[in-house]
This record gives C-alpha cells, structure tokens and sequence, in this order.
C-alpha cells in the first residue's frame, strides 16, 4: 500500500510538471496545444538517437530539451501566429484544431523514420528504502528533478519581474499591456518554457519507464486531465491535480489492472467538472 | 483576453449560418441529395468487380455518415466531439458481443448498441451543457473518453479480443457479406442520414439550432432552451455514429481496436468535414468521396497518410479560417464582455 | 505634449469618433465631456493604442505614437487608467503596484507617493486586489498607473460604480497629483466633479467635439449647464 502511494507520488509530481507546461500556456497564450506530449517525444527520441551515436548522457539531455524548445518556438512563430489574432474562445478552438494537425505531422515523421525507438535512462544506483520501502534509484532521481523543477516554477513566477508579468498576463491580458508588458514576449518566453518541462518530463519519465514513440497523445491527454482538474491556468492546481492523479493511477493499475486508470482519471475529470467547473483553482495563477 | 476592446454588437455580422435550410430551397436540397445518391449509386458499376476496391467504397460511405453525424454534432450545434470513433466503436462492439454471446438477432443488437451510443453522446452533452462548459471542456472529455475506450478495448481481452479483435458471426449468412449489396445497404444509410439531417434542420429543432448558432445568449433570451437541443443533437448523432459503426461490424465480420481509434477515425472525419464544409448539408459526403478516392491513389504512400492528414487539417483550418470560425458561430466574446464590463 | 489631430476611430468600419482633434500642455489637466455613448472611451483607447486609429495622428511628446503597440506606449511615459480598471485580481496590492513599474525594478520614492496619496492601500497592501471594494480598486488602479512615474496620466471615468462619496474622493486625488505638477487627461460624466478640477474642457457628442474651452467658460456656458450640469 505504501509502496503503491509512493509510486503514485513519483508519478504524480511528473504529472504535474507535465500539467504545468500546458496549462501556462493556456493561461498566457490562450492557447491549448494538443500536440504538447508529442514535444516530449521529440525530446525523448533525439535523446535517445544521439546517446545511441556516442553522445554522454548530460548533453544528449539537453539536446533533446532543446528541440523540444525549438519546437515549441517553431509553432509559435508559424502556425499560431494567425490564432494569436482571434480572441477567446476563437483562439482556443483554432489552436486545438491546428496543434491536434501538428501532433499528426510529427506522430507520423516518428512512424515512418524511427518506428521501433524508445528511450529508458537506466540509474543503476542502489535502491533506497524510504518508509519502509525500497524505492528505485530512478524513481527517487525522476522526483528530486521534478520537485527542483517545480520549486524553481514557483520561485520564477512568485518571485522575479518576469514571472510576475506572466502572471499579469494570464490574469488581464489588458492590464499588463497597460502596465508596458509585452504579451507577445511573454507568450515566447512561456512556449519555451513549456518546451523545457515537455523535455524535462521525457527524462524523468523515462527513468522510470520507456518512452515509446507512440506516447504523445497519452502524455497529452494526461496533461489535459491535470489541467482540467487543476483549474485551466492555476499552477498550483496543476501540480495538486497532478498529485491526486498519480496516486489514483498508482492504485487503480496496481488493484485493478492498468486499463482502467484511463477512465478512472477521466471519471475522476469529469466529476471536477460537475462539481466544480473551474477546477480546484479556478481560472487564475 | 481582450474581448471588451470590441463593441458587443458588431461581431455578430449578417452571415446566415451554414447550416440553415429555407423552406425555398429545400427542394433543391433533396434533388441533391437525390443527384448525389445516384452518382453514388453508380460506383459499382465501375469498381463492381474487384473486392478490395468495393470494401474501400465502402469504407468511404462508412465515413460520410460519420461525417455527417459529427456534422450535427459540431456543425449544428458547437460541440466538438472527439469521441467519433469511440461513439460508433461502443455501437460496433455492443451490437457484435450481444448478438454473438447471446444470439440475441443483430438488427434487434444493432438498435439497442446505437441507443447506448445514443445515451452516452447525450450523456456528453449534458454534462457539458450542465455547467455551461466552452467547447473546448467538451474536447478534452470527449477525447479523453476517445481514449479510455480504447484502453478498455485492450484491457477487456476476453469479451473485445484486445488488440487482435474479434470475428463477427452474426450476419455472417446474410447478404451483408456479398461484394456489392452492403455498398447499396451503406448507401442507403447514407441518404437516411442526408434526409434526417435536412429534416430535422426545417423543423422547430433547426430553427433552435439556427438561433443557437446565430447568437447563444441571444437564443436563451428568447426562451429557447439551448442545453436541451445540445443534448438532443450529441444524442441523436452519437445514435446515428454508434448505427453506422454496428453495421459496419457485421458487414466487415471482423472489428478490432484499430478501427475505432482517434487517429483513425476522428481526424479523417474531422478533415472531410472542414474539407466539405462545416454546416452544409452535403460536404460530408462530398468530403468523404475526395478523402477515400485520394487514400487509395495514394494508398502506395499510405506511412504517410498521418503526415498528410495533419497538414491538410492544418492547411484547411489556415486557408479557411473565416469560413470556419463564422461557421461554428461562436459568440463567447460577448459574453465574456458583458462579464467584464460588469464592475 | 499630447496633440491628437483629426483622430477617427471606431469598431470594424463603423467609425465612433470622427475627426476629432485634442491637445494637452504640460502640467495642465484636461477633461473631456460628453454622455453615455459619446465616444469618450473609444478616443482615449484609441490615444493609448487599445483601438486602431483609422485616420489622424496623435503626438506625444514631439514624436507620433499613432498605432504603436499598447505596451510601447505605456513605456512612454503615458498611463492609462480604463473604467473597468483591469487590475489583476489574484495578485496582492503590492504586486500590482510593483508591475505598475514594469520594466523596472519599483521605484522607492514613486511608492513612498502612491501610498501617501493612498494611504488605504498600505493597509491593504498583502491582500488580493479582487477582493476589495470598488473605492480601493479605484485607488489601486490609479496607484498602480503612477508607479511607472508617467508624464501623462490619462482616465476614463474614474468614478465608474462609485458611491457620490467615493467619486468626490477620487476626484480629490485628481485635485491633489494636479497640485503635485501631473498632467492629466480625463473623460467623465459625472461633469460638476470633473470641471471643478480641469483647466480645460472638451465637449464630445456624437463621436465629434461640438465645444471646448476653459473648464469656467464651461461651466458658464448654457448649453453646458443644461445638458450636464442640471441647470434649467
């Protein structure tokens, strides 16, 4: 049971460093990218091809987070330009349609030129019992990488000038630009800041378990989930959302069996929605 | 975001929304449909001979009413379905386990699968509508659900098969197993839809979507009550998607996960639609023509088919992103103006 | 220091203020008048870049800010105050204020000034914008748009969902950064409080400029007195 939870901690925390990554770019740039998870593999694949030619595992890391930046920076200068001159609920529906085409183009680039690939970061350290459990070196370096992560999430958006303009943005867009922010270099900072945590998760992630090519929708719709119930643009919400599904997902596999945890989350999204349609915080940082 | 830099009254341009039907020109609608089941008819003779081309054909009927049904749907009434697949994969499998392990009959099976599909597109739209939740609320559960029923599919090995599907014995006597008759049975399907579709848009069901379209608060105001006919239309067309997957599952005699998936339902459909034209009452079919033709001239490309699909849907919503947008009519911007104007 | 000449501007084609032309010296404080509808607020989005001017110029300080981005604006030295205040509402009062000096770093002396003006929000100063009353909303808006140490301070409708109290407080702020030297661009209804501290006025109906004068000659002015004044 405890090892259960833990298990559902670990993969929690990743989930809500995934969640994150959307959601603040939903919050900033009204702009919902399905083809988020599919950046994560992107960055996963390029890892995995450049420690396969000779690469040491430190730089390959930060190759693969750097084309998922590239990426996530390609898409905004390219094909959200049009969606960025539409408002509200426009510009989220043209950005889902759009990036859901994205996320096709780059599934079956994967398909087509690298069909068998996966990348697993083995830590062959020696397991460390935590409560009593034996808790995998991986696990325990996945977690310390996310937490540092979020820690440093917060620090950004809490602390510095930067982040509060973010903040300013997702909160009134029109007040900021009162205020001489430019939303238009915050929406760049903040996709590449997405782009880091997509590529980010693929390493964690996959120190705990391969990441396969064919991840990038499940990754995607995992992050929606979080989102959802973490409130769409709340922070905070993303990474408790992302802690809460962790855990349910550790038990329902664990106690049910795997194909479930899909709709279990999913009741779990859609009774958020019923009973508290802004998520657990709102619709604000 | 900044929606309160735009007036509230001049969003609403004079476009009429696509999806109207006048009472003029409805004639002129059903010779159409009329001209288009004809053409359609006629395939056959041209590809009558060869197998494999007939069950492409058939494949392509399979879609326009897929297509259709996403049309009312989204096109009618601004939900965005991405459950397509899972809607008429839940009708495949229904109908095929209960008519094979019960030997209950399978057009008995067929009407009862379609009116779970039925029940849970409503479903859909009422928790959607329940909590007045945008559109894009209603794409992720939809496509999350998409998702879920996939894994259950996999998961449920002994009543699915899993991965590798299940044979479908019933029907496996009748004519639906012919070259040709299940085209005609497909096409048939097709027209009921078409009709349905044109039917339902003259009555007082499609002034109500028209309204909805046109305006949604505007149509509350005039005490049209807009959750009812969103449920009504996620309910009939998840019956109509949920009919055509059981059909298909007994004319083909085979379903497997693969067949129902996002990938390989939704966004073909998804393309066709915009391809064709959201809100009219042919483009389904017209769009489902050009992409089934176009897959099997290209079918010796078809690793590429993904690729293609996401540039076509990116190219179609860039190209036409006017006749798009006006076409889902969406007037959230207001809505959201009168909020912030409030102090 | 702000000329706008032969300013039209409007929603899609439909022009809601049409040629008209304004100007604010430095130091001086300026109203423009004018009902519901006339066009107040669309001519001074469209001054600070909120609405796309689709003829005319506007200068400021020597130099055309016509159609430059929101931002770039905000960053010359113009602060603009709107009626729905658009504060951020989950960020405490010194956050606001703090973003107020964005891009820099808050300056300690223009703080020390907004919480003389406003000594409300020193108390309030840990506490959630959105969740305080319309009054302080109002003062942290306008508190937030001296942080940046403007040259030009520009308000629409300051009073807007204010008791007549509130409304004659804020308009003794007004009073008070006037006396502090501060040029000021305002748009009101509520025209007794506005004249009382304008130089100059300006009369906007129907989207053109149909008076302007010195705010006395304003108040003297029959037509003034009986359309917004209550004169018979």
């Amino acid at each position: 049971m405890t090892a259960v939870i833990l298990d559902g901690i670990v993969l929690g925390l990743q989930f809500g460093l995934l969640g994150v990554g959307l959601t603040v770019v939903y919050g900033i740039g009204g702009v919902l990218n399905l083809a988020y998870g599919q950046l994560a593999v992107v960055a996963a694949i390029v890892m995995s091809i450049t420690m396969r030619s000779g690469l040491a595992t430190g730089p390959a890391v930060l190759a693969g987070i750097s084309a998922a930046v590239a990426i996530a920076l390609l898409l905004n200068f390219t094909i959200l330009k049009p969606v960025y001159k539409r408002d509200d609920e426009d510009r989220v529906l043209l950005s889902l349609l759009l990036t859901i085409g994205v996320a096709f183009i780059i599934d079956g680039f994967l398909v087509w030129r690298y069909p068998i690939e996966a990348l697993s970061l083995n830590i062959d350290w020696d397991p460390v019992s935590i409560l009593g459990v034996r808790m995998r070196a991986g696990s325990l370096l996945a977690s310390a990488i996310t937490l540092l992560a979020g820690g440093a999430l917060i620090f950004f958006f809490r602390t510095t000038t930067t982040g509060k303009a973010a903040r300013s943005v997702i909160q009134d867009e029109v007040g900021a630009r009162l205020c001489g922010v430019n939303p238009a270099a915050v929406r760049t900072l903040i996709f590449a800041l997405s782009g880091v945590l997509a590529g980010l998760f693929a390493t964690t992630q996959a120190m705990t378990s391969p990441v396969p090519i064919s991840a990038g929708f499940d990754f995607t719709i995992t992050a929606l989930l979080v989102t959802v119930v973490g409130g769409l643009g709340s922070i905070r919400g993303a990474f408790l959302a992302g802690l809460i599904l962790g855990v349910v997902n550790a038990m329902s596999s664990f106690y049910i069996g795997s194909y479930v945890t899909t709709i279990i989350l999913l009741a779990a999204a859609a009774l958020t929605i019923v009973v508290r349609p802004s998520g657990l915080f709102g619709a604000k940082a | 975001m900044t929606a309160d830099e735009r007036p509230v009254s001049e969003q609403s341009a004079n476009h009429p929304p696509p999806g109207t039907i006048s009472r003029e020109s409805s004639r002129r609608t059903f010779l159409a449909i009329a001209a288009a089941g004809l053409a359609l008819a006629l395939v056959p003779i041209w590809i009558g001979g060869s197998r494999t081309l007939m069950g492409v054909a058939i494949t392509g009927l399979l879609f326009a009413s897929y297509a259709i049904a996403f049309n009312l749907i989204f096109g009618s009434t601004n939900q965005l379905f991405l459950a397509v697949g899972a809607l008429a994969g839940v009708g495949a499998y229904t109908s095929a386990i209960i008519s094979d392990r019960l030997g209950v009959p399978f057009p008995l099976t067929m009407v009862l699968a379609s009116g779970l599909s039925m029940f849970i597109g409503g479903a859909f739209s009422w928790i959607a509508v329940r909590r007045s939740l945008g559109i894009i609320f209603t794409g992720i559960i939809t496509l999350t659900f998409s998702l879920a029923f996939d894994n259950l599919l996999l998961g449920q090995r002994g009543l699915t098969g899993g991965e590798t599907g299940i044979v479908v014995d019933a029907g496996s006597d009748t004519f639906l197993r012919n070259q040709i008759p299940p085209y005609y049975v497909f096409l048939i399907l097709v027209l009921i839809y078409l009709i349905g579709y044109v039917l339902l848009h003259r009555s007082h069901i499609g002034w109500a979507f028209r309204a909805l379209r046109d305006d949604e608060i505007a149509a509350e105001l005039t005490g049209i009550n807009v959750a009812r006919y969103r449920i009504y239309a996620g309910a009939i067309g998840g019956g109509m998607l949920g009919f055509a997957g059981a059909l298909w599952a007994h004319v083909e005699g085979f379903i497997s996960p693969a067949t129902f998936t996002f990938v390989h339902v939704d966004v073909p459909a998804l393309v066709m639609l915009v391809f064709g034209g959201i809100g009219t009452v042919l483009g389904p079919v017209v769009g489902a023509a050009v992409f089934t033709y176009l897959g099997e001239v290209l079918a010796s490309y078809s690793q590429l088919r993904l690729i293609a699909d996401g540039i076509l849907l990116i190219v179609l919503f860039l190209a036409f992103p006017q006749g798009v947008i006006r076409a889902l009519g969406l007037r959230l911007n207001q809505l959201r103006a009168s909020r912030k104007a409030a102090p | 220091m702000l000329e706008v000449s032969n300013l039209s501007a409007g929603y899609d084609a439909k022009a809601v203020v049409l040629d008209v032309s304004v100007n604010v010296r430095e130091g001086e404080a300026v109203a423009i008048i004018g009902s519901n509808g006339a066009g107040k607020t669309t001519l001074l989005r469209a001054i600070c870049g909120l609405l796309p001017v689709s003829s005319g110029n506007v200068q400021y300080a020597g130099t055309s800010i016509t159609n430059l981005a929101v931002h770039e604006i905000a960053r010359s030295g113009i602060a603009f105050v709107p009626a729905q205040r658009h504060l951020f509402p989950e960020m405490t009062v010194a956050e606001n204020l703090a973003l107020g000096a964005f891009p820099h770093r808050p300056d300690p002396d223009q703080h020390a000034l907004v919480l003389d003006l406003f000594p409300r929000l020193a108390e309030r100063r840990h506490q959630a914008a959105g969740t305080m009353s319309g009054g302080e909303q109002q003062m942290l808006a306008v508190g937030r748009a001296l942080m940046a140490n403007p040259q030009l301070l520009i308000l629409d409708e300051p009073t807007t969902g204010l008791a007549p109290r509130l409304a004659a407080q804020a308009y003794e702020s007004l009073a008070a950064l006037r006396g502090q030297g501060m040029t000021i661009l305002v748009a009101e209804q509520q025209v007794p409080l506005v004249l009382g501290i304008a130089d100059r006025g300006y009369v906007l109906e129907n989207g053109e400029i149909q008076l302007e004068g010195l705010a006395s000659d304003l108040r003297g002015n029959p037509t003034v007195q009986r359309a917004y004044l209550g004169v018979v």
